[in-house]
């Protein structure tokens, strides 16, 4: 915990070095995150790079209270829940052609088969649950954690991620399978 | 990992499920190195225009934005209105202003070219219209072309977002500041989020609202919708009325 401090206090001081450290240590799990969000590999990668790029110009604001961990999630699930309102009113949009020209996000990634029913459901949980059950699942963060990086209380995540499972029980459900 | 996911309880078959779905991704091993990469380039084009715009104003709005000489404010309110353009600009190219408060005065510009710069005005912040779009809006279809020349003189670039429309084939058309200049502006608002909601006051804002001047970097969450944001305890700003 301290040596992530210490390697932010260096990128605060502008050391792309400890920069490159960071990025190679979390680019996996936030490729997970942002993967799961938005749906496709090139998007993610996009998410996770401009997640990095603001913590590389905000480290100098990084508060040593926070994990390094906890405000990295906090700007990378900033920078997918602004991608996913501008697919919201893209879609709502019928004009498609020009708007697809500012943004190449298409949701073709394909899961495997085996989880086919699991994405079918999740993309009817409501996206703030949505948020919390990635940042769960992805590094099993605790509600602790989930609350400071949504910014809501404790039990607000509880009830968001209770809900959040409820539905997916139902669905998995309605379709056979994945019933616990 | 998860021996207790839920207040103690056993994992299930869904918890089981869902740590294998969100398992962690392999990251292309030059991912981080072009992230890094990415880190050394600036985005100074921006800024360059910045330093280089003129401002216009009389009493009732701005009235020119451009990179000639300008004349100086004919009264007090000109100045502060100058003053609060300049600063909603300022923001904007940083990435800080997803709207622009400041009025502006289009009482000189022709009737057809008005029509055409307000149905610029109604393309959501981080978005493109076509200029068929446009033309279609103000109800002459055909005049494609006189479009694309009533844009082309928008006195207030920036401000009325001519930059938002682009030709139908995806291609960027002309700009008064150059492609290059409307292509950032394009990668600009891709990347600024539009709602924020503060975590201390758990009021969501549209991002450059007065209240998220003073917001503290820590405290700032993206929302995708105010009802996003409701349905996990904020409510919406009654100065910046994101809903509206």
């Amino acid at each position: 915990m301290d040596a992530e401090r210490g390697l932010m206090a260096k990128v605060a001081r502008g050391d792309h070095a400890a920069f490159a450290e960071l990025a190679q240590r979390y680019s996996g799990k936030l490729l997970a995150v942002a993967g799961r969000l938005l749906g496709s590999r090139a998007d993610a990668e996009d998410a996770v790079q401009r997640a990095f790029l603001q913590c590389f110009a905000g480290a100098a604001g990084y508060d040593p209270r926070w994990a390094v961990s906890t405000w990295l999630y906090r700007i990378l699930t900033n920078v997918c829940v602004d991608e996913l309102r501008r697919r919201a009113t893209r879609t709502a949009h019928d004009e498609r052609s020009v708007a697809g020209a500012l943004s190449d996000a298409s949701s073709n990634h394909r899961p495997p088969a085996a989880y086919l029913d699991l994405h079918r459901a999740l993309a009817l949980v409501p996206r703030e649950a949505r948020v919390l059950l990635a940042l769960r699942y992805v590094d099993g963060l605790s509600y602790g954690e989930l609350a400071r990086i949504r910014g809501i209380s404790i039990n607000t995540v509880k009830s968001q991620l209770a809900r959040g499972k409820a539905l997916l029980r139902a669905e998995l459900g309605k379709r056979g399978a994945g019933h616990a | 990992m998860h021996d207790t996911m839920d207040d103690g309880k056993r994992p299930d078959r869904l918890d089981r499920l869902l740590t294998d779905y969100f398992r962690p991704e392999m990251a292309a091993a030059d991912l981080p190195r072009r992230i890094a990469a990415a880190a050394r380039e600036s985005t100074t084009a921006l800024e360059r225009l910045e330093a280089r715009l003129g401002i216009e104003a009389t009493a009732r709005g701005i009235s020119r934005v451009g990179t000639g000489p300008v004349g100086k404010p004919a009264t007090a309110a000109a100045r502060r209105l100058i003053e609060q353009a300049r600063l909603e600009i300022h923001e904007y190219l940083r990435g800080q202003r997803a709207f622009f408060r400041v009025p502006v005065d289009l009482t000189t510009v022709p009737d057809f070219q008005r029509s055409v710069l307000e149905a610029a005005r109604h393309i959501p912040f981080g978005e493109a219209r076509a200029y068929a779009w446009i033309a279609a809006r103000v109800g002459h279809p055909r005049a494609v072309r006189a479009v694309g020349t009533a844009l082309g003189r928008n006195p207030v670039p920036l401000i009325l977002p001519c930059h938002r429309v682009w030709r139908s084939d995806g291609g960027l058309g002309g700009y008064i500041f150059g492609a290059d200049v409307k292509d950032r502006l394009a990668a600009l608002e891709r990347t600024t989020p539009v709602l924020e909601g503060c975590t201390s006051t758990r009021i969501v804002c549209r991002v450059g609202c007065i209240h998220g001047r003073h917001m503290r970097p820590d405290n700032r969450v993206v929302f995708a919708s105010v009802e996003d944001a409701r349905s996990v305890g904020y409510r919406p700003c009654k100065v910046c009325r994101p809903a509206a």
